[in-house]
């Protein structure tokens, strides 16, 4: 082992906890997200102590590179980092012709400049495939000299709740807020022991172009403990089209080799003219470690889209089974069923699909 | 495991499990309750409502609504039409969303297509994508001028309230003035500010027409031969004058919701200029302004 890899290990050694590109990777390692991502509130690129881990944690075996160690550093002030999922899709709808199609979900390419040391960082995520190239995000961090807060003005992803890599989540989808819809603003983070918490205040277009005075409140405090977390988030968009406001709670609990995810979000929205009125979205999870490199994620999703209108409900179920055989690459293959209202074939989709995810 | 803990899991648990899906009864294919002369499902056809009810309402706006849609992309049926047609889409603002008449450059069917050449991902995001022959209706409607059908029937939403129209601008219509650092234009109602950008509003500089001073203090040279064309009215020559486009920045103030500032970008020099606000601006209730608003005006600084 080189003096370099043995450096980046020393930590895995006297803590045993770390966290990697997902929530429930932070659960079962017991770690803030920002440990393993450049992001505080997580995502996209890892720095130095995610890239150990994915090599020496998460992978079920790893191969030996000799004293080539890839740490994300490129230079002494540059790291970059990737993402790239290539998907085989099998997918059923009552009344529809079944389909099967290959697909490249996302290349992605991280960038972070580290200009002033420890102090100040400039990122870019860029999605670079399929098609042009789409800024995600694309921000400037300034942090105070011990770290227990943080600035960070530009485009980027809003906290709030677990950040899940599947953003057709029930409560990714009503809440809006997930990977695929970054906000211009700033935001302010505070982190001290066990608690962390932001507020942001962005322009509340999703991307799109501003066409109000009204912005976007996003607000989230969490707990974190090395077996459990627990946290509340608010988000309050003040749209000249309407208000839009999102209560959620969401939780973490290592029990064993099983790392459990809840979440429930509450949207009250009255910027939707024909669909006004309370949704309810919840999400359970459970991510069973196997042995390392094999996970086994069981998802249980529960959306009422009006709480004032009855026998709407929609359910959705999955099972995905997840093996890292080496470094840097991830085999995913599951299955999700969705359950809705008979009338409404969409809301019975059955899918299959087949993964391969590189990142680095 | 700790009492919190257990408390959390068991919480998430009753969470998740709370309810099963909905038996549907009383409902239309969108969810939405079944009210007399609702709730029809008739199949997908070539014109917007049919795709609104079968496409774009129970596909799309599961993200595509509200103030939290994706790239401000409302594709509700309050919404859709005046955000897809002639719009720029703000991924790519060279592509229009829906350009009627031409469905390969309507950025709408690349994304549903998955074309190499759109930004981001394939529509509908993650799948399951939409099957070639409802894409091949999506297409047939544009290249058949992506007319809007809802107009004609209504929406299910549209409610009898009185119309939307435009009450007073300033300048007024063909006043002239010294100077104008910006143009309002007051509505009968609160203006939907989505629908507000550069497709639907437009000041344009009308190039002068020849003879446009002409003034009973100028009068044509009555010595010169009278041709056919000197019996018709000036105002039917020439037909539509040449104009070139002025930037302009557009918002709705604090505070005034039914007004609408028109901000030019430069100083407007002397001319004649001309405001379009184009049918599809709507008020908050979806009430579209019908037809084509146009007003003139002309700056005369000494």
């Amino acid at each position: 082992m080189t003096r370099l890899l043995r450096y980046l290990l020393v930590p895995f050694f006297f803590s045993a906890l770390c966290a990697h590109a997902e929530p429930y990777l932070a659960v079962q390692m017991g770690l803030k997200c920002g440990q393993c991502h450049v992001n505080p509130t997580g995502g996209g690129e890892r720095t130095a102590f995610g890239n150990a881990f994915a090599q020496t944690q998460l992978a079920a075996t790893r191969l030996d590179t000799g004293s080539d160690v890839w740490t994300g550093q490129v230079m002494r002030f540059l790291s970059i980092g990737g993402d790239v999922r290539f998907d085989g899709t099998y997918s059923q709808v009552p009344h529809s012709p079944s389909t099967d199609d290959f697909e490249l979900q996302q290349g992605r390419v991280y960038l972070s400049a580290d200009v002033i040391p420890e102090r100040f960082f400039v990122y870019v995520d860029e999605q670079v495939a399929p098609g042009g190239a789409l800024n995600r995000e694309a921000y400037g961090v300034y942090w105070s000299a011990n770290h227990d807060w943080y600035i960070k003005a530009g485009q980027m992803y809003l906290p709030f709740g677990l950040r899940l890599q599947d953003q057709n989540a029930f409560v990714q989808q009503v809440s809006g807020i997930n990977m695929s819809t970054p906000d211009q603003g700033v935001e302010f983070g505070f982190e001290h022991g066990n608690w962390d918490a932001q507020l942001a205040a962005t322009n509340g277009t999703s991307g799109g172009p501003e066409v109000d005075h009204g912005k976007q409140y996003s607000a989230q405090l969490q707990y974190v403990l090395s077996r459990w977390r627990f946290g509340v988030a608010g988000n309050f968009n003040d749209a000249a089209i309407g208000r839009k406001s999102i209560g959620g709670l969401f939780a973490g609990l290592r029990t064993g080799p099983i790392s459990w995810l809840g979440e429930v979000d509450v949207v009250d929205d009255h910027s939707t003219p024909t669909q006004s009125g309370r949704q309810l979205a919840t999400l359970l999870e459970a991510n069973w470690r196997i042995a390392q490199g094999h996970n086994l994620k069981l998802t249980d999703e529960y959306l009422d889209p009006n709480r004032s209108v009855s026998n709407d409900a929609q359910t959705r179920y999955s099972l995905v089974y997840e093996m890292t055989p080496i470094q840097y690459l991830q085999i995913r293959t599951g299955f999700r069923w969705f359950d809705g209202i008979p009338q409404a074939p969409s809301e019975h989709l059955k899918t299959g699909f087949i993964e391969l995810h590189g990142f680095f | 495991m700790s009492p919190l803990g257990y408390a959390l899991v068991a919480c998430s648990l009753a969470a998740a499990i709370a309810g099963c899906a909905g038996n549907g009864m009383g409902l239309d294919a969108n969810g939405n309750p079944i009210t007399p002369g609702g709730g029809s499902t008739e199949s997908l056809t070539a014109d917007f409502k049919s795709i609104q009810d079968n496409v774009l309402t129970p596909i799309c706006t599961k993200c595509h609504i509200g103030a939290s849609a994706p790239e401000g992309l409302q594709l509700d049926q309050t919404h859709s039409y005046a955000m897809l047609v002639g719009v720029p889409s703000a991924e790519q603002p060279g592509v229009m969303r829906v350009d009627p008449g031409n469905p390969d450059s309507s950025y709408l069917v690349l994304k549903l297509q998955g074309s190499s050449g759109i930004n981001g991902a394939r529509m509908p995001l993650g799948g399951p994508y939409l099957p070639q022959s409802t894409i091949d209706v999506i297409r047939q409607w544009i290249s058949s001028g992506a007319a809007n059908s809802t107009n004609a029937t209504g929406t299910a939403t549209a409610k009898a309230v009185p119309h939307f129209s435009v009450t007073a601008s300033s300048p007024d219509r063909d006043s002239i003035a010294v100077t104008v650092p910006s143009i309002v234009v007051s509505f009968s109602a609160d203006i939907d500010p989505n629908l507000i950008n550069g497709t639907t509003v437009s000041l344009e500089r009308l190039a002068p027409m020849a003879g446009a001073d002409m003034s009973a203090d100028d009068p044509m040279d009555a010595t010169e031969p009278m041709g056919p064309m000197a019996s018709m009215p000036m105002t039917a020559m020439p037909a539509a004058p040449a104009s070139t486009a002025v930037a302009v920045t557009l918002a709705v103030p604090r505070g005034d919701g039914s007004a609408l500032l028109i901000t030019p970008r430069a100083p407007l020099a002397n001319g004649t200029y001309r405001i379009t606000l184009r049918a599809s601006l709507a008020d908050m209730n979806a009430r579209a302004l019908g037809s084509d608003y146009t007003f003139k005006f002309t700056v005369e600084a000494p």
